[in-house]
């Protein structure tokens, strides 16, 4: 008998179908060993909470609700599984928006249940952060610089699924403070992208205080740099000028980036971070990346930075994070909660 | 409103799973060929996300039944708490759609007013006579205002909507039934039930002298909701699942707004 073995490989790994609703966003994904992306769907309200000028929460709750069971069949379509091939179901526990939170996880709790599989409570920072499993290795020692809508945050990865925050916004999120200055500079719901071009394309800049806080502090404040777009902006018309907006853009953008990045650098240098990554729809700022990829690469630390379809929320991080939990047997209860505030430290491994 | 023998024979046994998170209480139950065979209620203060799908998959096993065993899934469609409904209508789509199996929404106004009625019916049958008696749910919508609906209800085992449902200022409408009901010979009694400890007193208002004014407190009982699923199920009605959402009732506050701007209110 010298029969070989005739097993599937089992590194093809499992697979797990992820759901993400922490906002506006309904999203649903099927990835494979929580590297391989079978399918990521995502569908986005941003038309219906344009006319809102921003996110109104009860129509996200009502939004997620209309779409839930088609992105979730759309999604196993794609990937081309059968609905019993699914090892897991993970979800975004928090943070997030409590009512938009809650379709979700309770949908994914359905589908634990009917399928009658684990399921996996799943931080959205970490899926953040997690999405760069997705192009590429993450090493050790790393630092996660996670800027978006809602978070600002520095994050220090001394191993696998070890999150430990070194910094964080004190008030305004980096996302946020672009879309109010954005609201600022007469910009549609959401400005931030806006911003960013107007910055990029700007000849002239008006210099706008940096917010360092203090000098061994990682954290973050964009309340009174708004503030001064905002005065720069009223002074100009007491003068009954018009005022500059891209000079004005640019000067806000500059003073973000600055900031932002500098102490990035600083905490990889001091944590001797092998490794920096960058994460969160705020990512996609041009002017945010060409700087962090310039300075990390004076400082000869590598940067992984996930397309941008990776970095606005998506449910293929959310499955690149829960793998951490899945690979370690660490599963929720169908008692799951939502939770709007939650811990990204107690999250981890 | 009738399961009755020649129904059962001629649709088969039906099995429907029913549940309701659209008021403070959490209630699922297993209806089977018009009658309950288990059926499970709580009252966690506005969080029956936790417990909902523990308290389905308790209820299934401890009837040894699965998910295939289930003909339909019946889920309260609202109205009620915008948050609450979401979570059953979100549960029932997902297993309807897992599981592939038909499902059913059913007011749950209409489930609130069969619950109350099936126990009133069997304890005042001093009105037992054929004329009809009014089952109006109430829900708290605040502001003075209720989820409700009207139903006629006979001894003899009739029922039929009224009004269907709707929110509405409680001083108006207990008025508006009174008065209709005075004109009306017809009715033997008015009964309020739901959250009518909270409205008692602008209902008491509206009494008018010979309408027989009753209030009855009374929670979701999803035994009636299943009741009402199974009769839909076997009269062919299903919904589809994809397209399934809760009954608001409303537009949310944000779409009231922006609809009054635009015709310049
Ligand atoms: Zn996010």
């Amino acid at each position: 008998m010298s029969g070989q073995a005739n097993e599937a490989p089992s590194e093809s790994g499992s697979l797990l179908l992820a759901i993400e609703t922490s906002c506006d966003e309904t999203s649903v994904a099927v990835v494979r060993g929580g590297r391989e992306v079978l399918s990521n769907v995502v569908s986005s309200q941003i038309d219906t909470h344009r006319q809102f000028g921003g996110v109104v929460p009860e129509i996200a709750s009502r939004k997620h609700v209309e779409t839930m069971t088609i992105i979730i069949e759309e999604a196993v379509r794609e990937a081309g599984v059968s609905l019993t091939d699914i090892d897991a179901v993970a979800v975004t526990q928090g943070p997030g928006l409590i009512g938009a939170l809650l379709v979700g996880v309770v949908a994914a709790k359905s589908l634990a249940l009917a399928l009658d599989v684990p399921l996996i409570g799943t931080h959205h920072i970490a899926g953040h952060i997690y999405a760069n499993s997705l192009v590429g290795d993450i090493i050790y020692p790393s630092i996660a610089l996670v800027v978006s809508g809602g978070h600002t945050e520095i994050v220090l990865l001394e191993a696998e699924g070890k999150f430990r925050i070194i910094g964080r916004t004190r008030d305004d999120a980096v996302g946020e403070a672009y879309d109010k200055v954005a609201r600022a500079l007469k910009f549609p719901y959401p400005g931030g992208p806006h911003v960013d071009k107007l910055a990029q394309e700007a000849t002239e800049e008006v210099v706008l205080p940096r917010s360092w806080l203090e000098p061994d502090s990682y954290d973050f404040s964009f309340s009174g740099l708004k503030s001064a777009v905002l005065a720069e902006i009223n002074r100009s018309r007491m003068k009954g000028e018009a005022p500059d907006f891209s000079a004005l853009a640019r000067g806000f953008q500059q003073s973000v980036i600055d900031v932002v990045t500098g102490k990035a650098i600083r905490a990889a240098k001091e944590f001797g971070a092998r490794q920096m990554m960058l994460c969160g729809g705020v990512a996609a700022n041009r002017g945010l990346r060409e700087r962090l990829a310039a300075l990390c690469e004076e400082a000869g630390v590598p940067l992984l930075i996930p397309p941008n379809k990776l970095c606005t929320d998506n449910a293929a991080m959310i499955a690149a994070a829960a793998d951490l939990k899945w690979r370690r047997g660490q599963f929720s209860s169908l008692d799951l909660k939502a939770e709007a505030v939650m811990s990204l430290e107690d999250w981890s491994v | 409103m009738k399961i009755d023998e020649e129904l059962i024979e001629d649709s088969g046994s039906v099995t429907v799973l029913a549940f309701d998170t659209s008021t403070a209480a959490f209630s699922a139950a297993l209806v089977r060929d018009g009658s309950r065979i288990d059926s499970v209620a709580s009252f966690a203060e506005r969080n029956h996300s936790v417990r909902i799908l523990s308290e389905i998959k308790e209820l299934l096993e401890r009837n040894g039944m699965k998910g295939e065993q289930i003909d339909a899934i019946v889920v309260g469609q609202g109205p009620g708490s915008y948050t609450g409904v979401r979570i059953a209508v979100t549960a029932a789509k997902t297993l309807a759609w897992a599981w592939n199996k038909p499902l059913i929404g059913v007011s749950t106004l209409e489930a609130l007013a069969l619950g109350a009625w099936l126990k009133l019916r069997t304890e005042n049958e001093d009105l037992a006579d054929d004329r009809d008696i009014w089952i109006v749910p109430i829900l708290d919508a605040r502001r003075g205002q209720v989820y409700t609906s009207r139903y006629a209800a006979d001894h003899s085992g009739g029922w039929r909507t009224v009004d269907s449902d709707a929110i509405r200022l409680i001083t108006d409408w207990a008025e508006l039934i009174e008065d209709e009901g005075t004109e009306d010979a017809q009715v033997a009694a008015i009964w309020f039930i739901g959250d009518t400890p909270l409205h008692q007193a602008a209902i008491e208002a509206a009494e008018q002298s010979g309408t027989r004014l009753r209030m009855l407190a009374w929670d979701m009982d999803a035994t009636a909701l299943g009741l009402l699923g199974e009769l839909k199920f076997r009269l062919g009605e299903r919904h589809d699942v994809h397209s399934f959402v809760p009954n608001y009732t409303q537009l949310a506050e944000a779409e009231a707004k922006l609809l009054a701007a635009s015709r310049g209110e």
